[in-house]
Parts: C-alpha cells; sequence; structure tokens
C-alpha cells in the first residue's frame, strides 16, 4: 500500500474511529429490527444483538490497526514526551536553542552571501562557463587588472578554448529624465557580451556590430522609468546629451554588473589593438565563455602557452619579461566575489567553529543530565523498553532541539540578510542581491539537525552500554565532557587569536595617515555637460565664493573612490623597446588641489590657472614617482608623455595613499583640468568645517541645472568604506570569539561544578580525616587546568593550520605573532581558571558534618 | 434462533465475495451480510467482527469506496460501492480461487 494512502487514513483516523462505530451501532439497529420482524420478543433480539457487542468491538480494534501507522504513532509519542522533559527545564532549552540559533543562523547567513557573491555569482545561468582574462604585471605589483585592447584581440582568436569573449568598460551616464538629470550605472560592451553568458533579451533585440547609439535596458529600469511598457523599442532616450535607441531589454534574472541600469555598444579603435599597445590604456574587463568540452584548466594552459610566445617574439629584454607579464583566467565567481572571497570564506569557518563549540557545549549539558537521567531509563528499560527504542528518544530530543535552534536561527539569518543587503562596502555592489533562498534554508535546516544529531550521539552511546557499573559511567561520561571542554576551548583559542590579529591590523590600518589631511573634506562627483565649455571655470567661481567654505577645488579622480587612471607613460630620451616600460595613476585636479587637500609640494612649483590649453603641457609627480623613476636625480624640467602629449615636470608633492589604505599608492602624476581632462565625470573637493554636501549641490544646480550630481561624501567616509570590509570582518569575528569563548567557560564552569556536587560526600570525608581545603581547592582547580590546557594545545595545533585564513587580511602583523599567542593563551586560562575557581572553592568549604548527614 | 458454526475461510475469500457482492450494486454493511448469508443458503454467516476489517481492508486498498446515505428503510447507511481497481482485482481473485479449488479438488480426489 502506498505510504500515501496510509498516511492519509492516519491523519483521518479519528473521524474514521467514529464513523466505524457509528456504522457497526447501525448494524446492531437493523439486527434488532429484523428479529422483531421475525417475531424474536423483544427482550431476547435485545440481547442477541448485544451479544455481537464484542465482536463489534473487536472490528474497531482492528480496523483501528489498519489506519494507524505504528511508528509514526511511537515517534509522536516519543516527540511529544521529548517536547515535555524540554518544557520542564526551560532554562536550558533556551539556552541550547538560541546556542543552535545563533551557529545556524551565522552560517546560514554567511553562506547565503556566499552563493550571491562566488558559489553561483548574482544567480546567472552559466556562470561557471565563464572566465574573465586579466592581466599581472608582477614587477609592477599589478595584479589582475583590466586589460588593453591587445588581449581582447587575442583571447578572442583563440577560437579553440573560447566561444565568445567580451570586453566591457564600466561607465556613468547622464540621463535626461523629465528635465531633472539622473545618474545611471552602467557598461559599454561588444555584441558578444551576451552570448557570453548565454542570455536572450527579454524583448527587443541585444547588440550587432553595427549599433553605435543604441541602449539595452535592464529590467529593473524597463519597469521602474517604463512601467514595463514593451513598446519602449525603438523610442530614443537621451545620455550624455546624445540620442540613443532602446533595442531591447535584459531579462530580469541577468544582472550583471549587479548594479548595472544600462548597456551601451562599446566599439574598440583598431589602432588600439596594434601589438605596441599592450599595456598602455588598461580599461577593458573581458569575459570568455569556455567552448563546450573545454576545462578551465585546457584554457590555462593555452592562455600560458600564448604568453611564453609573446615573450619569445619580444626577446630576453622585452617589457614583458621585465615585468613578469601574466594574462590569468579568473573564474567569474571569484571576479564577482573579489575582496570579498577571503573574509567570506574566512567568517565561514570560524561560523562553523562557533557552530561546534556549541555543539560540544550543548553535548556537554545533555551528558551531565544523563547522569540524573539514569532512573528514567533503568525503568524503561526494565518494563520493557529496547534499546533501540531508548536510544531513538534520546536522539529524537536532542534533534527537537536541533529544530528549534534551526527555526530560530534561519529567523536570525533572514534579520541579518536585511542587514547585509544595506551594506555598502567596496566590490559589495552584489549585496543588495543576497536572499535566503530555498536552497540556503535546506542547507540551514539541515546544519541545525546535523547538530542535534551531533550532541546527541555521545549521551546516547553513553546509555547504550548498560553493562557497565554506574562508576564506570561516571568516569566515562567525565572523560567525554573533559574532551568537549577542550575541543571548546581549542575552537576558543583559534577564533580570539585570529580575532586579536584582525582587530591588531585594523587598528594599524586605521593609525595609517594618508599622507593629506583628510578631515573635513567633503567631496561629490558630477559629470561633464556637452556644449558647456564654461562650465568647470563658473563651477570653481561659484563653489569659491560660498563663505562658508574654507577652499573648493576640483580633481578626478577622487581620493578613496577606486583609485587613479592607471595609465603607461614614457619617458624624453630614454630607452625603450616595444610597448611602454613604466606605468603610473593619472590624476587630472584643478590648481587649489594641494592646497585643499594640504598636501606639501616638496619641490618646483605647483600648478597654476596660467597653465592654459594654449601655453606647453605641464605635469606634477609625488615623491613616490620621483624615486621610481628618477632616484638620485631631480625630475623637474624632465618630460613624460602619458596623456596628451609631452608634459613637462614642473613640480613634486608628497606621495599619498589615494586608493586604500593598506597598500603604498603607485607612482602618481597630476595634471591640470585645464590641458588635461580624460574622465567624463568631474569630482568637487570642498574643505569646511560646516556640512557642506547641500551648498555643493545648489553651486552646481546654479551652474548648470541639467548635470547630475552623485556620491557625495566627505573623504573621510569613503576612508571608511575602504575599511568596510575589514571592519565587518572584525565585527562579526569579535562576535564570534566572544560567543566561543563564553561557551568554552561555561562549559568548564559547568563541568567541574558537576564533579564538586557528585563528591560532595567524598570531600566530607576527606575533609573529616583531616584533608586541608587548600588540598581540595587545589585539586580541582588542577583539573580545570588539565582541561583548560589540552583545549590551548590542540588550540594552538589547529591555528598553526588554520592562520593562512586570516594571513591575506593582515597588516602590520605577522600571522604568527608570538605576543598575540602568549597574550591570548594568558587571558582564556586566566578566565578559565576563574570559571574553575568558583566550584573550587565550593569544594573547598564544604562543612564535612553536612556533607556526610546529607544523602 | 440458532447460529450455525461459521466454517473457517481462506485468507482473502471474504474480501473475495464482498467484493462479489458489490458488483450487484452499492450495498451496507449489513446489506453485504445479508446477501451473503442469503445466497449461500445460510451456510455462510458473517459476523461484524470480520466483516468490518474486512471492509476496511477493501477502503484503504481502493477497491471500494464508502459514503454515507439512507437505506430502503430509511436509515442512515454507510453505503460501500466498488471502484474500477476492485473489478479487476475480484476477477484476479476469482481466478486465484478457481485455480485454488482445482487444486484442492485434485488432492481431494487423489486416492
Amino acid at each position: 500500500m502506498r505510504l500515501w494512502t496510509r498516511l492519509s487514513y492516519w491523519f483521518r483516523r479519528r473521524r474514521l474511529e467514529r464513523d466505524l462505530a457509528e456504522e457497526i451501532r447501525l448494524h446492531g439497529e437493523m439486527l434488532e429490527e429484523q428479529f422483531a420482524g421475525n417475531g424474536t420478543p423483544s427482550d431476547e433480539a435485545r440481547f442477541a444483538a448485544q451479544r455481537r457487542f464484542g465482536s463489534a468491538m473487536a472490528a474497531v480494534e482492528q480496523s483501528r490497526d489498519q489506519w494507524s501507522l505504528a511508528w509514526l504513532d511511537s515517534m509522536l509519542r516519543d516527540l511529544h514526551f521529548a517536547w515535555r522533559l524540554l518544557t520542564r527545564q526551560p532554562m536550558f532549552t533556551i539556552a541550547a536553542t538560541l546556542t543552535v540559533a545563533f551557529g545556524v543562523g551565522a552560517n546560514t547567513a554567511i553562506v547565503s552571501v556566499l552563493e550571491t557573491a562566488l558559489l553561483n555569482p548574482l544567480g546567472l545561468r552559466h556562470a561557471d562557463r565563464v572566465m574573465s582574462p586579466r592581466v599581472t604585471l608582477e614587477k609592477l605589483n599589478m595584479r589582475k587588472v583590466e586589460t588593453s585592447a591587445v588581449e581582447f584581440r587575442e583571447t578572442q582568436s583563440m577560437t579553440d578554448v573560447f566561444s565568445a569573449v567580451a570586453a566591457t568598460e564600466g561607465r556613468y551616464w547622464t540621463w535626461q529624465v523629465g528635465g531633472e538629470a539622473a545618474r545611471v550605472v552602467g557598461r559599454l560592451v561588444t555584441p558578444e557580451f551576451f552570448q557570453v553568458f548565454g542570455e536572450y533579451p527579454a524583448i527587443g533585440r541585444f547588440f550587432t556590430p553595427e549599433d553605435r547609439n543604441s541602449v539595452v535596458l535592464s529590467d529593473r529600469l524597463w519597469r521602474s522609468q517604463f512601467g514595463a511598457d514593451p513598446s519602449v523599442i525603438g523610442r530614443v532616450v537621451t545620455l550624455n546629451d546624445e540620442p540613443h535607441h532602446i533595442v531591447g531589454v535584459a531579462p530580469a534574472s541577468f544582472r550583471f554588473p549587479a548594479s548595472a541600469q544600462i548597456w551601451t555598444p562599446l566599439t574598440i579603435e583598431p589602432k588600439r589593438m596594434l601589438d605596441s599597445q599592450r599595456n598602455s590604456v588598461m580599461n577593458l574587463g573581458l569575459f570568455a565563455r569556455l567552448k563546450d568540452g573545454v576545462t578551465p584548466e585546457q584554457a590555462i594552459d593555452r592562455v600560458n602557452r600564448h604568453v611564453a610566445g609573446v615573450k619569445a617574439n619580444e626577446g630576453s629584454g622585452g617589457n614583458s619579461s621585465k615585468f613578469n607579464y601574466k594574462i590569468e583566467l579568473v573564474p567569474f565567481g571569484r571576479y564577482i566575489a573579489g575582496d570579498l572571497r577571503q573574509p567570506l570564506l574566512l567568517l565561514w569557518g570560524a561560523a562553523l567553529l562557533v557552530l561546534f563549540t556549541g555543539c560540544a557545549n550543548i553535548a556537554g549539558l545533555l551528558l551531565a543530565r544523563t547522569a540524573t537521567r539514569r532512573n528514567e531509563i533503568a525503568i524503561r528499560i526494565s518494563v520493557g523498553a529496547t534499546t533501540r527504542q531508548i536510544v531513538r528518544q534520546l536522539l529524537l530530543e536532542s534533534l527537537l532541539l536541533g529544530a528549534l535552534g534551526g527555526a530560530a536561527g534561519l529567523g536570525l539569518a533572514a534579520a541579518a540578510i536585511s542587514l547585509v543587503t544595506r551594506l555598502t562596502i567596496p566590490g559589495g555592489t552584489m549585496l543588495p542581491l543576497v536572499s535566503l533562498n530555498g536552497r540556503m534554508l535546506i542547507y540551514g535546516f539541515a546544519l541545525a539537525l546535523l547538530s542535534g544529531l551531533v550532541f546527541g550521539l555521545a549521551p546516547a552511546i553513553q546509555l547504550l552500554r548498560q553493562s557497565q557499573s554506574l562508576e564506570l559511567a561516571r568516569s566515562r561520561r567525565k572523560g567525554f565532557q573533559y574532551l568537549f571542554v577542550a575541543a571548546e576551548v581549542a575552537t576558543a583559542f583559534v577564533l580570539v587569536v585570529m580575532t586579536t590579529l584582525l582587530l591588531r591590523s585594523l587598528w594599524a590600518v586605521q593609525q595609517t595617515q594618508p599622507g593629506f589631511d583628510p578631515h573635513h573634506v567633503t567631496t561629490a562627483y558630477t559629470l561633464k555637460p556637452k556644449n558647456d565649455p564654461g562650465f568647470l571655470d563658473r563651477l570653481q567661481s561659484a563653489l569659491r565664493s560660498n563663505p562658508t567654505f574654507e577652499s573648493a577645488t576640483l580633481g578626478s579622480p577622487l581620493p578613496f573612490s577606486g583609485g587613479g587612471f592607471t595609465s603607461g607613460f614614457q619617458i624624453r630620451n630614454r630607452q625603450r623597446s616595444g610597448g611602454p616600460m613604466w606605468h603610473g595613476e593619472g590624476y587630472m585636479v584643478a590648481p587649489e588641489y594641494f592646497h585643499v587637500l594640504r598636501l606639501p609640494l616638496l619641490r618646483g612649483r605647483g600648478l597654476s590657472s596660467s597653465d592654459t590649453p594654449k601655453t606647453p603641457l605641464v605635469c606634477i609627480v609625488d615623491s613616490n614617482f620621483a624615486e621610481s623613476f628618477f632616484p638620485g636625480q631631480d625630475p623637474i624640467g624632465e618630460e613624460i608623455f602619458m596623456y596628451n602629449g609631452w608634459a613637462r615636470i614642473v613640480g613634486v608633492v608628497a606621495s599619498s595613499r589615494g586608493t586604500t589604505l593598506e597598500a603604498n599608492s603607485r607612482p602618481s602624476v597630476y595634471y591640470t583640468l585645464a590641458q588635461v581632462w580624460r574622465f567624463p565625470s568631474v569630482g568637487i573637493l570642498v574643505r569646511s568645517t560646516a556640512p557642506a554636501g547641500a551648498a555643493i549641490r545648489e553651486a552646481v544646480r546654479q551652474t548648470n541645472a541639467s548635470v547630475a550630481i552623485y556620491d557625495v561624501k566627505s573623504i573621510e567616509e569613503r576612508m571608511g568604506e575602504t575599511l568596510g570590509i575589514r571592519r565587518v570582518t572584525s565585527a562579526l569575528l569579535t562576535t564570534f570569539g566572544a560567543i566561543s569563548l563564553l561557551l568554552a567557560i561555561l562549559g568548564l564552569y559547568g563541568v567541574i561544578a558537576q564533579v564538586v556536587s557528585e563528591r560532595t560526600r567524598e570531600i566530607g570525608i576527606r575533609m573529616a580525616l583531616g584533608a586541608h581545603p587548600a588540598q581540595i581547592l587545589s585539586q580541582f582547580m588542577l583539573q580545570g587546568a588539565r582541561s583548560g590546557l589540552l583545549g590551548l594545545g590542540l588550540g594552538f595545533a589547529a591555528v598553526l593550520y588554520a592562520q593562512r585564513w586570516v594571513s591575506g587580511m593582515l597588516y602590520q602583523v605577522e600571522a604568527f605573532d608570538i605576543a598575540t599567542y602568549c597574550a591570548a593563551i594568558l587571558v582564556i586560562l586566566s578566565l578559565l581558571l576563574i570559571a574553575v575557581w568558583w566550584p573550587a572553592r565550593r569544594a573547598s568549604r564544604i562543612d564535612p558534618q553536612q556533607a556526610l548527614r546529607h544523602n | 434462533m440458532a447460529i450455525s458454526a461459521n466454517p473457517e475461510l481462506l485468507p482473502g475469500t471474504l474480501e473475495m465475495l464482498i467484493l462479489k457482492t458489490l458488483t450487484r450494486g452499492p450495498n451496507h454493511g449489513y446489506g453485504i451480510a445479508q446477501h451473503i448469508t442469503r445466497v449461500s443458503q445460510e451456510a455462510l454467516r458473517i459476523g461484524e467482527g470480520s466483516l468490518y476489517p474486512a471492509l476496511q481492508r477493501l477502503l484503504m486498498s481502493g477497491w471500494a469506496e464508502a459514503e454515507w446515505g439512507i437505506s430502503e428503510t430509511n436509515r442512515k447507511a454507510r453505503f460501500y460501492k466498488i471502484t474500477p481497481a476492485g473489478r479487476k482485482q475480484l476477477a484476479q481473485e476469482v481466478r486465484d480461487f478457481d485455480f485454488q479449488l482445482a487444486a484442492i479438488a485434485r488432492v481431494m480426489q487423489a486416492v
């Protein structure tokens, strides 16, 4: 019989029983009637009918057996019993539930982020077949950066391993909507882009090589701006003052980049593809789709062979060999996760450790309870319960605890994820897409049940050994409990060490000075208007005329907004072969830039308003640049070619960290905006002690009302954002470390307290025979210390392995930092000793008379 | 009224008899018992103790369906109806029964 029929009967069994009883009663009535009709005296008839009563009851009984599912019934009975046990000890139940809930919640939330960022990046269907070719110039400290057009041409020709390769460029546009200027984010993409991801348009079409001023809308923009109107195809929208035809709408499931609102065609000038342009303008994000049947390893091998060929062609003196040029194929998931990958994996590991500590703790508590439950279980066995039933009962109890914790944990995870989606950290554009999907719910709940099974096993195994004597059972149980405590101490130690290392790094980073004065500077970006040649000058004077501003200037890119514009350059009168030999970060700034940021001029002169398009091109370099390319020389008067021709170096400013606080910035070159303006956007910098955001918006609006302004933030906020990952990771890891430490302390306290209460009588006898309280105290202290030391030893071994999880996130701290390790050992050990001291002192104060009378 | 000893039926035979009875049309438990008793000329008497469990088995196997209704004597009664699966089962059981009966007969007639 099929299970579901049985189950359906089982669910309806009450009603069925009523029906059957009614039916049999009616049957009896009919019989009585028949007897009456036969002329049987009514008394005799009733008697005859009632004789059948017994058999009727048997019928009901038999039928009931058919409806019921014995295993289900007894399981429900066990579950009911387990529930009653749990509600009888609410403190234990709440503590255990919260412990599991925290572990499961943290795990599920972190894995959900991991899923969106790395495992199933952005929910794209074919992401596992997409790789991003990126360039590494090891000697220039450039790793996995964007490529020049040369690599695009080359990877595209590798048709034996890639079925499609697309080049993309990130871009902002000003979008004119009803007289308002809005900023839209998106990418310029070559026609192969959508093919790489195996996507088809929801409506309309994607790009063809002939497309120029076309645009594909994201599903979100299409819904918000056009009310999902299918007739938008062919309509014209104005982007950066240029008309663009809407040719298609991407499907809702396609969200790459995560923040993209539109895509427009990217056309690459053929001359950028020439071999000599390798590494010159590196601004293309490439995405390649592996051909069916080709493994990532085969593709990597193919690319490596190609690079070896390039180096051989250039000869040993070529730049590619000199700078250790490589093309690396980054799996799409890793590309999306980026800097988040390592912290996420670290946090996942930490969350698993916390859950593990929690399980060990609950197992210890459950073991302690088995001592008190021995009677109950002995009675159940003596009235006929089998070992299997007892074990099932015990496991069911812990599974129920696990399930409770899991349900609460999933609630926690949902809350945590709603926080995560609002987090803004660099490289975290995918975070708003994180959600608690079905797979994550299953993961979380399975984890909870697994935890229940894990912490339920120890007591169950312990009770299975019926044969052992009470004393043997007790010492075995103690052995288990000490082992659990040691495991808890070990994980706590691992987490405390890692947390300390990360916190020290965070502190060191925060102490790092960027090289300029970042306080009280408000910044914003605005987009360059078309057909408004005087815009910059008028904007500057509007900013300058505001009396609340101490000083104001323009410049881009802004500090801590993602780094400079990396470009290759040449130095006049220096030999070079092949492509450009040197790379630097280009900044385009107004003359007051250095004054506003209080970036000291070391030599020569600053930029000036007399440097105009009509005067010779000049630039200023930073001291890092001077030391890298003109060691021991005066760079002033030398000429470099980065943008718009040869530029004479007229001054040297102090170097500053403008991308991240952690890394020394790359050599930088400053041009004046009047002479070189390469970006569609321009940054505004205002030094003012009063909040300046509103005033900046007003100044821009007055200058040109059709210009968008966005990303209004103080530099300190920008610096904070670059620390975002570090701060969030440190905060979470601190929480995890604290919780596991607390669990370890409670665990050890619990075991020792239990031992003391069990041995009260024995201690009393020893004291009566003359044992000194100090002896008793030290005995228990030693017992606790032994378990703690075992844990620390295990933890030390574990951290030697686990330190690799943090090593990439450390700043000015060694992964094997002796001071940190010693401090962690001392702190944990002293906390553990305090935890043990409490019950141990109680033991040493036992009054022999009372203890002997007791029991 | 004397009740004759109820000969023990082969296992499964009762279900077959019930299904056969139901091929004449829907009937309630009392009616089914009456019918079997009458047709067997009082040789087979079906007590509630075996009738109702057998009916439950038929219901759970999906060979019969039950529904409350009003009997010919205007009483509330639960009517059983044979399902297509029940008809198939009946045909199968009749074949098996004939086969078994023939086999038993052969054994009994052998000297």
